[in-house]
């Protein structure tokens, strides 16, 4: 299946769901070491809810993190 | 005088922008110069392995932690209230506040708020217990709709984002704080110099946001610091009372016993 973050496609060899940590893990070399927030099809997941929230075929995860703004 | 902000109070009238600025040691040098204790952030996409967002969330708390204040994080970029509520939900998240600049963008060409979608998003996070701050355009009605839904604070522009043009609508910006007494008025975006910044405190605006001014100056820490006496001076004026105009002059100068040869003429 195919799944993608902030834009960019993660194929992965198999049609299970996987989830959010899961797809987190993917994205980042050490995601406990990051500041960031979620948002699945453009909905909020929170922290609390990462193990339990499933990620499947062409779903898009957003990760953002905290940046300069006026 | 300080500044209440749901209940926060401040000393400082200034709310700062952290972007745009040549590095970030200037942008903490020019936001202590400044005095102002509410720093605005964001939240986007980044490289992972670059971690640059993890260097500037940290700098901004030091900022924060030192100057006392307080964060606000906006909704840059987003044009739909969906967009927004998203956003909001995960900048409460990382940054442990319920503040939220709130900014929902209609047109490309000016980054105009959208009104329609702006209220939408308003209500809907007040519902979830956020505070907001919603930037919007000099509309009186839009801006009486915001204060009836809950924002204790208005942010009307000034002009468009970045243009520095300053108060483009004077008329349109008093009308606001003559009909909204009990809002707390912050102007924001289109700020370009301290003279605009003190004109706003001059109508009885409770305090300004700007970004781009002092980023973009030539010497950004003397420019902080300049608007941050603005202020002070603007709502010294404010407070004290300025005269009315008049439409004929008066002479300053006692006319009481004028030599001689002047009342000849």
């Amino acid at each position: 299946m195919n799944i993608h973050i902030n834009g960019q496609a993660y194929p992965l060899a198999h049609e299970n769901p996987i989830s959010v940590s899961a797809a987190l893990a993917l994205y980042f070399t050490e995601p406990q070491q990051s500041t960031f927030a979620v948002a699945l099809n453009s909905d909020f997941v929170g922290k609390a809810d990462y193990e339990q929230t499933m990620v499947k075929n062409g779903d898009s995860l957003d990760v953002l993190q905290p940046i300069q703004g006026g | 005088m300080s500044l209440n902000i749901y209940g926060q109070s401040l000393d400082s009238r200034l709310l700062i922008g952290s972007a745009l600025y040549a590095s970030p040691e200037i942008m903490k040098k020019s936001i202590l110069a400044s005095g102002s204790q509410v720093i605005t952030l964001s939240l986007k996409r980044q490289n992972p392995s670059k971690q640059s967002g993890q260097q500037i969330w940290r700098y901004l708390q030091e900022i924060v932690q030192k100057v006392n204040g307080q964060l606000l994080p906006n909704t840059a970029g987003c044009k739909t209230a969906k967009e927004a509520v998203t956003l909001a939900k995960m900048s409460r998240e990382i940054f442990q506040t319920n503040w939220l600049k709130l900014e929902v963008i209609g047109d490309d060409y000016n980054l105009q708020p959208d009104p329609i979608e702006l209220l939408i998003a308003a209500e809907q996070l007040i519902k979830d217990g956020f505070n907001i701050l919603p930037y919007c355009t000099d509309d009186l009605v839009l801006c009486q709709r915001l204060y009836d839904l809950g924002c204790e604070v208005i942010m009307p522009w000034a002009s468009p984002i970045g243009t520095g043009k300053g108060l483009m609508n004077p008329y349109n910006l008093e009308t606001i704080r003559l009909r909204l007494p009990q809002a707390t008025l912050i102007l924001d975006a289109g700020i370009g110099k301290p003279s605009d910044a003190c004109l706003a405190m001059e109508m009885g605006y409770d305090g300004v946001l700007l970004n781009s001014a002092i980023a973009l100056a030539d010497n950004p820490v003397l420019m902080a610091k300049a608007f941050g006496q603005a202020l002070q001076a603007g709502e010294q004026g404010y407070v004290a009372g300025i005269m009315a105009q008049r439409q004929t002059a008066h002479p300053s100068t006692p006319t009481l016993d004028t030599p001689f040869w002047h009342q000849n003429n």
